[in-house]
């Protein structure tokens, strides 16, 4: 069974991803497959992104988004047309445009947002795993392909299984068991500068402890006074307290609901 | 359960499955570098005659692997190594819809009020319409131009602008065929290409440690492995490997930096904005105002004398001056210590960073990279900033192992067998297919503008300037005295008819308004344009030729430039007809020639087959494979040399011996003070003898402190575009889609981003997405507000590069920022660009305004525009909106 394992620490971002799926399916016409991806506006892989963060300790999150390829697959199951969406043998959930009929159920039923209506052609449409390619010699899809530092891949489940054990889906809970998985996902950091402000000097070496969602973190500022969180949880609130001899300084209820930056710090 | 029924799974099409695989695959390089070199390897399928996809090339697609003996670093359990498929950049795998564009010129036409037997009307070029010409009708009045402005005036009163990138060819290489061809015909005045991404390196660094390469460090070979190897940290300073590379070569840089990651090295980012390679790579941002590093780098230059942090012993033998920039620097000359508090004031870094990355500095080994630049490098003065980033170099012992400065991946990676030059010139090609790109390499017409003062040169003539600025002049040349025009008996005399195949000075140069201008003065007779897209300076033209793209010539390219992950020459063998109407470059010039009666010595009586045959010959390859195989095979790849890893890396054989091996400077020595810029220009305070901090002087007032930032508050910088390489690929509808390359406006046209702090768009009632005008005394530019963390407080940035769209005088929806940049160069005696940091505001448009513009040019407002593509051809052709 094939799967798309996503390194997202190792997505730069590019689009090339979104660009060549589009180059592969606007303007062709690979029925009985798919018919032509609309030129704008729909995405069978779209690149999402998000800035973490504010100045001067931002990231940026990357994460090439497309149809999961579900083992228990939504669309399937809710599709009213015999045979109009299916699961090959290899895994990946196809489409019928030509027995689709455009009643839209799947756009609607699919967990991941991930089906898109074409007004023109009046049919449901999303990524195929470029099935058309795969049945004709390809290895890989089109994004797999182009993708430049390697963090989308493609393959047979079991030759990815060390990755798979360490990997997540979007959407655990629903019991879809998509088949996209992505490594390395970044989570909510807490992060800040500490520095003396008589001497104008960043604090270096200072002790910073982190606790809440029933753990506690410890960092040591590094040679620019800086200290970083990172893997936190999404919810929670946390009590930050940062030592340097003798001074000490405690922010309360840090809500992780975002990244939080908490500045040039000074410790008196 | 239904679920289980339908999911059985087997069920493959009953249909006949479709022919993926097409009617055959052609190579192409579809970097936008241009000049004589590729990168950007593509494969392009085509189907029926039409181009069915664009997909990297793979370099084993005819060649074992192991005959590329392909190279490894390897550092703390990390290993780099090449891929066998090169990494195209997007817009290059986009490439397609740049050939498919609406805006493609498709057949040659004329000003509708241009009458070369009545009245011309220079006043209108930018407003009036076009109307459809034949080939031959269009040849015959470029014919008839060139000679009566040769007779009435003499040939150097035609003007050149035939230079800069482009596409990836060699004989239809995109510029410069105007001027082979008239100067068999007596001569031309040139247009000289500047640098236009690396100023402060060409007019500063080179006065520091010589020549190097365009300014920047050389010789500079195996010094990707060299920094692998030894370095601590890597700065990348107002640098962006995942952007600027992308132009050329595609996307080697992004992963020298994931290996840099894996192996430990830190990778540390001095800019205002979070670019794209901090977004992804940065383990710190230091947030740095808008060409205000001069300061930044002065204050660690003072935390280095007063602790006692740099290499005493290095400086006392590889250098000359350091006592003299000391004296300014700890304020000995001017009372003024260049302190972090001192500095921190003007570029907006904390003191306390300051004084740590100082000591950082220090402390670990350290190298900069650059990929050419923006914010950094191309600002007035930017030649301070280049000149005290070498003093910074020279300070911890440039040339030792780990310290170097470098362009990632464009230079110093693992050597090929067999290559002879990987400059983007290609010293390894005949004359013959060299001339052409003469024009931007060198000043090689017998009556030289530079590309920065063009402007005064039409407006205000007669122009005096020190050195022609071409990218390979020596620093001597900026010794020489020029001036245009030259003496008459020599056939000097001012231009009167333009022949551009470069028609993006508006966007991509100094005050494109002043463009305009000149342009439209009545001394300018005629101005020719030819290019692909209908699109900037082709709509001050007067006549237009429909040139056509990469995919639909046969030709040959030299991927030999670095950067690429095998080397190789590849045939471009014709993907598709042309469309419309359209030549090449070349064959439009030789449509030229043909009613001048040049053919023969133009053409030189040689096909398309004999001239790739002439680069195949150049380039030695019959000594790996024959003719006919390379036919059959369509590409080349050159392997890894066997002794790569011997290389001496970088300025090393300097670093360990200077008596030996001087460099190409007067003392052979790295010149923080330099002796010949103090005895030919004693007088000048824009450019001293040893870099200083420059708050402004007779050339500009550009800074924070200036009387105009009551008006103007933010500094305005300019990148290289993302989504662009300088003015080519704005119309690519699926880059158009991100949210960094277009804002897509409540009135539907995408407008080209601004990016401001929340914190600044606060203060203006800005809200992200919304349209809003960047202003200064210089005209009005239309952005849509990308409000968000990505740029520090203080600065508003645009890149450069975005379509001119007039709506009113000085007004420009299109986003194109050089417009209002200022006209003023690097300084006083230095030609260069200032194109970044300077002064602006970003407003909110009240509805009289736009009221107002759609009084004043209605016709502005009901031009053809598709928003997936943006401008469209058939919105300045006369009947097009029909």
């Amino acid at each position: 069974m094939k799967v798309f394992v996503i390194d997202l620490a190792r997505c730069n971002g590019c689009y090339a991803c979104q660009f060549v799926c589009k180059d592969e399916h606007v303007g062709n016409d690979w029925t009985p497959y798919a018919k032509p991806q609309p030129d704008t506006g729909q995405f069978w892989l779209k690149m999402q992104e998000e800035v973490r963060g504010t100045v001067p300790k931002v990231k940026v999150d990357y994460r090439p988004y497309l149809c999961m390829h579900c083992e228990n697959a939504p669309c399937i199951e809710y599709c009213p047309i015999e045979g109009a969406i299916y699961r090959r043998d290899d895994g990946l959930v196809i489409i019928d445009p030509e027995k689709c009929t455009g009643c839209r159920e799947c756009v609607d039923r699919c967990p991941y947002r991930a089906i898109y209506f074409n007004e023109n052609l009046y049919i449901a449409q999303k990524c195929t795993g470029c099935a058309h390619l795969l049945d004709d010699g390809w290895e890989v899809p089109r994004c797999v392909d182009a993708c430049p530092t390697e963090a989308i891949k493609f393959g047979e489940e079991s030759e990815f299984a060390d990755e798979i054990a360490r990997a997540e889906v979007v959407h655990p809970e629903g019991g879809y068991k998509p088949r996209v998985y992505y490594l390395n996902r970044m989570k909510r950091f807490v992060a800040g500068t500490v520095y003396d402000p008589v001497e104008k000097e960043v604090i270096i070496g200072a002790t910073c402890t982190l606790a809440g969602n029933g753990k506690t973190a410890t960092a040591t500022t590094d040679e620019f006074g800086d200290f970083w969180f990172k893997d936190l949880e999404e919810t929670g609130t946390y009590n930050l307290t940062i030592e340097s001899d003798g001074k000490k300084k405690v922010f309360e209820n840090i809500d992780t609901e975002k990244d939080v930056n908490l500045g040039d710090i000074p410790l008196t | 359960m239904m679920l289980e029924e339908k999911n059985r799974g087997g069920n493959k099409p009953t249909a006949a499955r479709p022919d993926t695989a097409g009617d055959k695959t052609v190579i192409r390089s579809l970097a936008l570098g241009g000049l004589l070199g590729g990168g950007g390897e593509c494969a392009v399928d085509v189907k029926d005659g039409k181009i069915l996809r664009v997909r990297p090339f793979h370099y084993d697609w005819k060649y074992d692997r192991e005959a590329l003996n392909p190279w490894k670093i390897e550092r703390n359990g990390a290993t780099l190594q090449p891929l066998f498929k090169a990494l195209p950049s997007p817009f290059s795998l986009a490439y397609k819809k740049r050939t498919y564009s609406p805006n493609r010129i498709k057949y040659p036409l004329r000003r509708v009020d241009w009458d070369p037997e009545g009245e011309r009307n220079p006043q209108n070029r930018g407003k009036s319409k076009y109307v459809r010409i034949s080939w031959d009708e269009a040849t015959d009045l470029i014919a008839s131009e060139i000679k009566r402005v040769h007779q009435k005036y003499g040939p150097l009163a035609i003007l050149t602008q035939g230079d800069g990138h482009g596409e990836c060819k060699t004989i239809h290489t995109p510029h410069g065929h105007q001027a082979r061809l008239l100067d068999m015909m007596g001569g031309f005045t040139q247009q000289v290409r500047n640098p236009d991404s690396w100023e402060g390196w060409y007019w500063g660094s080179k006065h520091v440690w010589g020549q190097g390469s365009q300014g920047m460090m050389r010789p500079a070979d195996n010094v990707l492995k060299d920094i692998s190897e030894h370095s601590d940290a890597v700065l990348f300073w107002g640098c962006d490997p995942e952007t600027t590379v992308w132009g050329f070569t595609g996307q080697y840089a992004s992963r020298i930096c994931y290996f840099w990651r894996d192996a430990g090295i830190k990778q540390i980012y001095v800019c205002p904005e979070v670019n794209y390679g901090a977004a992804v790579h940065a383990d710190k941002w230091i947030p740095v105002l808008p060409n205000t590093d001069a300061a930044l780098q002065l204050a660690i230059i003072y935390i280095w004398l007063k602790e006692g942090l740099y290499d005493k012993d290095y400086v006392a033998t590889h250098t000359v001056g350091l006592e003299k920039l000391a004296a300014y620097v700890m304020g000995e000359e001017d009372n003024i210590p260049k302190t972090p508090e001192w500095a921190s004031e003007k570029c907006g870094v904390p003191p306390w960073t300051i004084k740590a990355f100082a000591r950082y500095l220090a402390e670990k080994t350290f190298s900069i990279a650059h990929y050419f630049g923006g914010s950094f490098i191309r600002g007035p003065y930017s030649h301070e900033a280049g000149r005290l980033e070498c003093v910074l170099l020279a300070m911890q012992g440039l040339g030792g192992p780990g310290v170097h400065q470098w362009q990632i991946s464009y230079i110093g990676m693992p050597r090929a067998k067999g290559v002879q030059d990987t400059r983007f010139f290609n010293t390894a090609l005949s004359e013959r297919l060299r001339v052409p790109c003469d024009s931007t390499i060198f000043g090689w017409g017998k009556q030289l503008i530079p590309k920065t003062l063009i402007q005064d040169a039409i407006l205000n003539p007669p122009i005096v300037f020190w050195g022609d600025g071409g990218i390979e002049s020596p620093p001597e040349d900026q010794f020489v005295k020029y001036t245009y025009p030259i003496e008459k008996e020599k056939g000097g005399t001012e231009i009167h008819m333009i022949w551009t195949d470069t028609p993006c000075r508006i966007t991509c140069w100094n005050y494109g308004n002043k463009t305009v201008e000149a342009f439209r003065h009545p001394s300018i007779e005629c101005v020719v344009a030819q290019h692909p897209w209908l699109e900037n300076d082709c709509l001050l033209a007067d006549i237009i030729l429909p040139v056509n793209t990469n995919m639909e010539v046969d030709d040959i390219v030299t991927n030999t430039r670095q950067g690429v992950h095998f080397q190789s020459v590849t045939l471009l063998n014709q993907a598709i007809k042309p469309v419309g109407e359209s030549k090449s470059d070349y064959e439009a010039v030789l449509e030229v020639a043909k009613k001048l009666g040049k053919e023969k010595e133009f053409s030189e009586e040689k096909s398309i087959e004999d001239l790739q045959k002439e680069v195949f010959d150049s380039m030695a390859l019959g000594n790996f494979i024959s003719w006919e195989d390379f036919k059959e095979k369509q590409y080349y790849a050159f392997p890894t040399a066997e002794d790569w890893e011997e290389d001496t890396p970088g300025l090393r054989k300097f670093y360990e011996d200077p008596e030996n091996n001087p460099l190409p400077t007067p003392t052979g020595k790295l010149e923080i003070y330099s002796e010949r810029l103090a005895k030919h220009f004693p007088d000048d305070h824009e450019r001293p003898p040893i870099p200083k901090w420059v708050e402004k002087g007779i050339t500009h007032d550009e800074r924070l402190s200036s009387d105009r930032a009551a008006m103007f508050p933010l500094l305005l910088m300019s990148n290289h575009g993302r989504w662009r390489v300088h003015s080519q690929a704005d119309d690519i509808s699926w880059t158009r889609e991100t949210p960094t390359c277009k804002v897509t406006g409540p009135d539907g046209y995408k407008y080209e981003p601004v990016w401001i702090n929340p914190q600044e768009a606060e203060k203006r009632g800005i809200k992200d997405g919304e349209i809003v005008k960047i202003v200064n005394e210089r005209g009005i530019v239309l952005c849509g507000a990308r409000v968000w963390e990505r740029v520090m407080p203080g600065v508003a940035y645009v890149d450069h590069g975005a379509r001119y769209d007039p709506i009113a005088k000085d007004v420009c929806r299109g986003g194109a920022i050089n417009t209002i940049s200022p006209l003023g160069v690097s300084s006083k005696n230095a030609a260069g660009q200032a194109t970044s940091g300077y002064l602006v505001d970003v407003q909110k448009i009240e509805p009289k305004e736009w009221a107002r513009w759609r009084e004043e040019n209605p016709a502005a407002f009901e031009r053809k525009y598709c928003p997936d593509a943006g401008l469209h051809f058939n919105g300045w052709v006369e009947g097009g909106n029909e």
